[in-house]
């Protein structure tokens, strides 16, 4: 077959705006899905290079705190709230590859050495929130679990309908990363995560899993409620 | 007679452009229809007139949010690397001479200016590139490097904080980024416009690299559209160059 110009043209402009329009708003070929998954993982290996624990998050002197404005965000139908004529008292566990597990009441945590601190949030979506958050720095919490050589990774449970991320150690173990119970000077609602949560600027939203149950330092990755779903599962920030 | 204008290398990167950016743009248009606005949770932006004002589906790449973030993440990188490639070889090869501002480069731009609009007779005898699009195609890696920065700056505002803070904090950067992605949109609709309206010939210079100084602007002295306008051919010589 013969090809004119005309005809190229024609034919060409065709497959171009065809090539085009199935391309909006799709998530691209599926094929794409595999070359995704290789950069990610090599993304993640030039964020860990850049990750350093002296760097600190400070957010603007003049910013206003979010307050009512911080978006509250969970995972069930209707807020999670502990019920302790259901379940108990609520008790953080730490385990794993821990040489004393830990069984930690609220009152534990608040008697622990705490921090406080004034940071931001950085959420998936590309919001910022300024908010002041109150806890016990993971750092402790692990040093008083003890933990064992070759744990690289921490998974964080809740009871919001089996809601977790896990996390790599060196973040975990930022300065900044906590497992908050107070936001604002007040315990923290049920709205954003109480009795306790984790919080951590080095980590987008979602990874800071609300609702907090259980610690557990593990050897392996567990992935995520959100990692599992596509996003990625290092989110550093 | 048919005359190769741009090198492979140029050729290829630029393509390649073309679609890393797109995705760029889609990808990003998409993760910014996520929260389509910049002040920080409960506070107000000064500086952007349609906060909360989503871009059209349609526009956007990359389905969803995590999808799109995937993209933009995976795409930076050959954006980026073809960048440098043809900075590179137009720093190397030479090219950079025909693209780079020289003296008198108002002048020159006001004369084509005026050539558009009415206001002068002929094209002005400017070689491969006239003053206008060497002012376009000078700034543009500008604009790159500020969406590039920019981007590494909202990537890694904790990591990187230095740097973030020096853009204005991470609000501020993340407007910067949106308004380097929006004079890389407008400037290569500009160019897209002008290739079509004054010379589709450059399609194929920059696609097989062929090019036949006969048709270029200059011998035909061609204005946008210039093939809707009664053709009054003048000899060369007798052009004025003032």
């Amino acid at each position: 077959m013969t090809l004119d110009r005309r005809k190229f043209l024609g034919l060409a402009g065709t497959s171009l705006s065809a090539a085009i329009l199935s391309g909006c708003n799709s998530r691209g070929p599926g094929a794409a899905e595999r070359i995704l998954r290789y950069a990610e993982r090599k993304n993640e290996i030039v964020e860990r290079a850049l990750f350093s624990h002296s760097a600190i998050d400070a957010p603007p002197a003049g910013a206003k705190l979010a307050g009512n404005a911080l978006p509250g965000y969970f995972i069930s139908r209707t807020v999670p709230v502990w019920d302790e004529t259901e379940r108990g008292k609520w008790h953080l566990e730490i385990g794993g590859m821990v040489d004393r597990p830990l069984r930690l009441s609220l009152e534990d945590l608040v008697a622990m050495p705490r921090s406080d601190k004034r940071v931001n949030l950085y959420c998936v979506e590309g919001w910022t929130a300024v908010a002041h958050w109150t806890g016990v720095r993971l750092r402790d919490l692990a040093a008083l679990a003890g933990v064992q050589r070759g744990a690289e990774y921490v998974d964080f449970e809740s009871f919001d309908s089996g809601y977790h991320e896990s996390w790599d150690m060196e973040s975990a173990m930022h300065p900044q990363t906590v497992v908050a119970y107070g936001l604002d000077g007040r315990f923290l609602s049920p709205t954003y995560g109480a009795p306790a949560r984790v919080y951590s600027p080095v980590k987008l939203g979602y990874k800071n899993t609300k609702y907090l149950t259980r610690v557990m330092f593990l050897s392996n990755r567990t992935g995520g409620y959100w990692s599992d779903r596509g996003y990625e599962w290092y989110a550093g920030v | 007679m048919v005359r190769p204008r741009h090198h492979w290398v140029v050729r290829v990167t630029h393509w390649v452009n073309f679609v890393a950016l797109t995705i760029m743009v889609g990808s990003g248009l998409r993760i910014f229809n996520a929260y389509p606005r910049f002040a920080r949770r409960g506070e107000t932006f000064c500086c952007y007139p349609w906060e909360g004002k989503r871009f059209p589906e349609e526009l956007t790449f990359g389905g969803w949010l995590a999808g799109a973030r995937n993209w933009h993440f995976a795409m930076m990188w050959v954006l980026v690397a073809n960048g440098l490639v043809y900075l590179g070889f137009i720093y190397l090869h030479g090219e950079w001479r025909d693209l780079v501002p020289r003296r008198g480069f108002f002048r020159d731009a006001m004369a084509m200016l005026k050539f558009y609009l009415f206001l002068r007779r002929d094209h002005p005898r400017q070689g491969k590139h006239n003053a206008l699009q060497r002012g376009v195609y000078f700034i543009l890696p500008w604009i790159g490097l500020m969406a590039v920065v920019t981007g590494i700056a909202i990537w890694k505002p904790v990591q990187l904080s230095v740097l973030t803070n020096l853009l204005g904090g991470y609000v501020w950067a993340r407007f910067w980024h949106f308004i380097s992605m929006v004079l890389l949109v407008v400037l290569s609709f500009v160019h897209i416009f002008m290739v079509f309206a004054v010379d589709p010939w450059s399609l194929r210079a920059i696609t097989t690299g062929g090019y036949d100084e006969r048709n270029s602007p200059e011998a035909r002295n061609a204005r946008p559209f210039w093939n809707l306008f009664p053709r009054k051919r003048e000899k060369m010589e007798d052009t004025d160059d003032a």
